[in-house]
């Protein structure tokens, strides 16, 4: 193989790696802190992406601008699902006995709701936003580097460092951590738990609602798009160490790269079967992911 | 037999029974004798998956590899050697058995979601893997073309008839089955180190039970049945293919059948596919496609709204209901 | 009451019947039902959707006239063959429907078209390709469209042919599909053809349906280099790949050749800017350029009115075949003088169709062998040029002022 075709496999893997990652972050958040594993991540992704096309569409939007509009309705969103719907399990927990998988079905009925909802609405056709900006490049020698992925990668550790910069420094930060510590020992020492579930929610899903406008410029959208990424994002947080913000983005980088380098050697088809191997290995041989604490 | 079930559930269940076996007296339709051979048939698929997902607590979703596995070996014996399909699908579910002890063996140790997440993976990896193999070592899978099996006529040998009727009978038969087996199981010392494994893995095992053991021994027999059923769907469709036989939308459906109508119980699945499925037929014949996925939004609201109000599944109200009615009429 | 009910009924119907007997021959002639199976939701819901408005524009123009009626049922198969045979059963069963048309994904028509063969009711196939549909010595089951292997050999035949009419040979071909039925046949025919015709292939490659990124698959384009690229994929696939060929300025100097799919659907041109499809070549079993083609009759011209004001986007593949297949099907019920299904069967195979509307899809003619295909059913294959669609292949549909771009200039030429 010579170098630049490696030079360009390593640009794919970490271009597409830094997305899985950012799009993952939010999956990672909420399990650190509730210990939820969200099976509708994927399809809140894709009504944050659907709601982006739907501004482009209707206002004429730059996804870029409707990220100031995706952002705070994707919070909205989630806040309203935690304290509208899941807190009920929380409620119940106290009392009766802790079903681990409560969350999970709970959240896959949200995940069918959604996305039949979605197709109801703007039914199956595959929608697009055509904007310039996806087609430029900027090259670093002789490799092209695709501008709207660029953004999105870049965003990624945007919004992880500040995020972990975040739940270091500020006072909700802190609140956040010690809720993820332990319920019970921030109940006591004055935190309203709840609030802060429905704000690391309303925080989870909202980095969702940021991905989903930096997304749409390059990927077409449908109703059943979720799922592909919420898998994807499985793997991600599973690679990196659940609960960990920069093992998430490390965990991305890994499969993307991983992606890259085996769809060389063989097919896609195969590409796709190794990297569910690697999942369950990982799962099997180092349950923490490789950044998780031991 | 019906464990801790009162006098009017019996007679209701007895009941419900009879009216199942004489069906295809008083509905002649073979429209409506298909639509309720597939209730029964889903019926059977979810209570093969309470087997071992129910009593145990784990979720899997990815049992439908063990129905698509089977479904293969039973046609592939069928029209490669010339087998009959009811030993094919003897065949095809013991393997499907062998392959969930491998698959056991490496993910019983992860619970909650991330034995979830690994079902799937595997679930996943095989459908794929059929898909994209046209020829295994000199077997023809035909990749994701999927098989046919070939029209032989009247023949109890080929398992093919003309008419809906034995199929529907086969299918009640394999839920009898199933259900016989589930009782069993409540009874047997099985039924009890599972409960025990459920309610407190480090407890059991401080106990002498041996987790993985009685874990694998359920889940191979749930896989075994799973694989009946699937090989049954092969030969009522006469084709089989990885997308809809492997893929994860029969898995769902399965699981999501089973923890509504109530997991961990006998009638509980039963019911959870003969309230789902109508739900379904009705949904799409009724509106042909003008609503879009209305079906699936109801799936989801009422999975939703049983996983928060009424977690054991919908036969604990149900009971509580009869046990209220069944109170009355004693006093 | 159930007795009573039934015997009331049979009463009323007698008398009916006693009235109307003189006016018999007339009532005859009443409404026939039509079943059209169809993936109206899930991942091919579009598609079913463009058919069922197609068939429902020729419907309305046929009832219109006022003789015998059409009454269509539709059905949603979901894209499953399980849901398909049930809904095969119910169509045939409880609406009792005196024909069936479906149901575009092979895996759905191949088993339920059987359950029509048991009943003896006729079965016109619309969209599926699968060889073996036509190739099961059914009596009840007809194809008016492509099978698989003959879209595969005009791919290559329009290659041959541009070849021959420039003097340009591409000497490498690459395949590129969708991992799934339709796009492993369909490569693993091109590929047996373009061997036997002397084409190297320099690339074989599948991917997953849904599929999030092509890079690492544009890389691989881009090392082996292939002169001209066959691509499989449907609609959001296609749009994804489109998009990122045209970012990363790949050359494809004799170039890209889609099997339809996702390059058939209107949402395809509305996804990717004009350079992202600029000289692809677009296979279809229908001529896209068929509006400019003149002398069409005035169901074609009304028809194609009425998709467009209904769908936003004049006919396309998908809405021209649920339009055709309607035709089709009165033509043979016509013949046939009743709703009668075994009348309705025989009229079918006996169909030659030399004109009309029935033809918008752009064959020559509709006969059926002995299998039920039609022989003559050929697909079209156009080219992008300036954002037109243009026909290239066959001769005989491409119109005298199309010039077909062979071969097409690269990234830095244009």
């Amino acid at each position: 193989m010579d170098l630049l075709l490696a030079a360009h496999i390593v640009k794919n893997g970490l271009l597409i790696g830094g997305i899985y990652g950012g799009v993952a972050l939010g999956l990672s958040l909420i399990f650190g802190v509730m210990r939820i594993i969200n099976f509708a991540h994927g399809s809140l992704l894709m009504v944050a992406m659907y709601l982006a096309w739907f501004l482009w569409k209707t206002l004429g939007l730059h996804p870029y601008v409707a990220a100031f509009i995706t952002v705070p309705a994707l919070f909205g969103l989630g806040y309203l699902i935690q304290s509208q719907i899941i807190s009920h399990l929380f409620t119940r927990e106290k009392a009766l006995v802790v079903e681990p998988l409560s969350a999970l079905l709970l959240t896959a009925g949200i995940f069918l709701v959604l996305d039949n909802l979605v197709l109801m609405i703007f039914g199956p056709d595959v929608r697009a936003v055509s904007v310039d900006i996806a087609y430029a490049n900027f090259f670093i020698g002789e490799i092209p580097v695709n501008i709207p992925r660029f953004i999105a990668f870049v965003a990624s550790i945007v919004v992880a460092s500040g995020l972990s910069y975040w739940l270091k420094h500020s006072n909700m930060g802190r609140a956040i951590r010690a809720t993820a510590q332990n319920r019970d020992a921030a109940t006591m020492s004055g935190i309203n738990v709840p609030f802060i579930y429905n704000v690391t929610f309303g925080l989870g899903v909202a980095i969702l609602g940021l991905f989903g406008a930096l997304l749409v410029p390059f990927f077409s959208i449908t109703p059943t798009l979720g799922l592909s990424f919420g898998i994807k994002s499985f793997i991600v947080v599973v690679l990196g160490g659940i609960g960990s913000i920069w093992g998430c983005v490390v965990g991305g980088i890994v499969l993307g790269l991983f992606e890259a380098v085996a769809s060389q050697f063989v097919t896609a088809t195969s590409a796709a079967i190794f990297s569910f191997g690697l999942f369950i290995v990982i799962l099997l041989v180092r349950p923490k992911g490789l950044m998780g604490k031991a | 037999m019906f464990g801790t079930a009162t006098p009017l559930e019996r007679g209701l269940i007895i009941i419900g029974f009879l009216c199942l076996l004489v069906l295809p007296f008083v509905i002649t339709n073979p429209y409506h004798i298909h639509t309720a051979t597939m209730i029964v048939y889903f019926a059977f698929m979810a209570a093969s998956w309470n087997f071992v997902c129910g009593y145990l607590g784990q979720l899997s979703l990815g049992h439908s590899v063990f129905s698509g596995v089977a479904g293969y070996v039973t046609v592939l014996m069928f029209t490669q050697l010339g087998i009959s399909p009811w030993i094919g699908m003897l065949f095809g579910g013991l393997l499907a058995a062998v392959l969930s002890v491998a698959i056991g063996s490496l993910t019983f140790r992860l619970k909650g979601p991330y034995f979830t997440l690994t079902t799937i993976a595997f679930a996943e990896i095989m459908r794929i893997w059929f898909e994209n193999t046209d020829n295994f070592i000199g077997i023809p899978l035909k990749g994701s073309e999927g098989l046919v099996v070939p029209l032989v006529g009247d023949s109890w040998w080929a398992f093919q008839f003309n008419d809906k009727t034995p199929y529907y009978y086969i299918a009640l038969g394999l839920l009898l089955m199933i259900v016989l087996a589930t009782i069993m199981l409540e009874k047997s010392k099985l039924g009890y180190y599972l409960k025990a494994i459920r309610g407190d893995q480090d407890g059991a095992e401080a106990l002498g039970i041996n987790p993985t053991k009685y874990s694998l021994i359920a889940l191979s027999i749930s896989a075994f049945f799973t694989g009946i059923g699937g090989a049954f769907f092969a030969q009522f469709f006469r084709y089989i293919n990885p997308e809809r036989n492997m893929g994860i939308d029969m898995s769902i459906d399965m699981a999501i059948m089973a923890i509504i109508g109530g997991q961990g119980t006998v009638l509980g699945p039963i019911l959870g596919a003969f309230i789902l499925h109508p739900i379904a037929e009705i949904t799409r014949t009724t509106l042909g496609g003008s609503f879009l996925g209305l079906h699936l939004v109801i799936y989801g609201t009422v999975l939703a709204l049983t996983v928060l109000y009424f977690p054991q599944g919908i036969i604990v109200p149900l009971r509580r209901i009869l046990a209220r009615i069944s109170g009355r009429a004693k006093k | 009451m159930k007795t009573r009910r039934s015997f009331l009924k049979a009463t009323v119907a007698t008398t009916m019947l006693l009235l109307c007997a003189p006016t018999m021959a007339l009532a005859d002639d009443g409404t026939v039902k039509i079943g059209l199976l169809l993936p109206l939701s899930g991942g091919s819901a579009a598609i079913g959707n463009q058919t069922k408005v197609g068939a429902q524009i020729a419907a309305a123009q046929i009832n219109a006239l006022g003789g015998r009626q059409l009454e269509l049922v539709f059905s949603d198969s979901q894209s499953k063959p399980d849901i398909g045979v049930s809904e095969t059963e119910r169509l045939i069963q409880r609406e009792e429907v005196s024909m069936i048309i479906g149901a575009y994904n092979s895996a759905v028509t191949f088993p339920s078209s059987e359950v029509a063969e048991r009943y003896g009711v006729p079965w016109l196939v619309t969209g599926s390709v699968k060889n073996e549909i036509t190739e099961r010595n059914f009596s009840n089951v007809f194809r008016p469209n492509n099978k698989a292997s003959y879209d595969a050999r005009e791919q290559v035949d329009a290659i041959d042919l541009l070849s021959k009419q420039t003097g340009n040979r591409p000497t490498t071909i690459g395949l590129f599909y969708r991992g799934d039925d339709w796009g492993r046949s369909h490569a693993a025919a091109v590929k047996e053809i373009a061997l036997e015709r002397g084409y190297k292939i320099g690339l074989d490659e599948a991917y997953v349906p849904g599929q999030v990124d092509f890079s690492a698959q544009l890389l691989k384009i881009r090392s082996t280099k292939p002169d001209a690229l066959i691509f499989v994929a449907g609609t959001a696939d296609h749009i994804l790949f489109n998009k990122q060929l045209l970012g990363n300025r790949i050359d494809l100097p004799f170039g890209l050749h889609s099997v339809g799919g996702g390059a058939e659907d209107p949402s395809f041109y509305e996804a990717v800017p004009q350079r992202g499809y600029e000289y692809m070549f677009t296979q279809e079993d229908w001529q896209i350029d068929r509006m400019q083609s003149g002398g069409l009759g005035k169901e074609i011209t009304a028809g194609n009115v009425a998709f467009e004001e209904k769908m936003g986007y004049p006919f396309n593949s998908y809405g021209a075949q649920g339009f055709s297949n309607i035709y089709i099907a009165f033509d043979a019920i016509t013949r046939a003088g009743s709703g009668d299904r075994s009348a309705i069967r025989d009229a079918l195979a006996a169909t030659n169709i030399t004109e009309g509307p029935a033809l918008i899809t752009g064959y020559q003619s509709v006969t059926f062998d002995k299998n039920g295909q039609n022989v003559n059913a050929h697909g079209v294959i156009s080219q992008n040029i300036k954002g037109e669609r243009l026909t290239v292949w066959p001769q005989e549909n491409r119109l005298d002022s199309t010039t077909p771009v062979w071969p097409i200039p690269s990234w830095s030429d244009r």
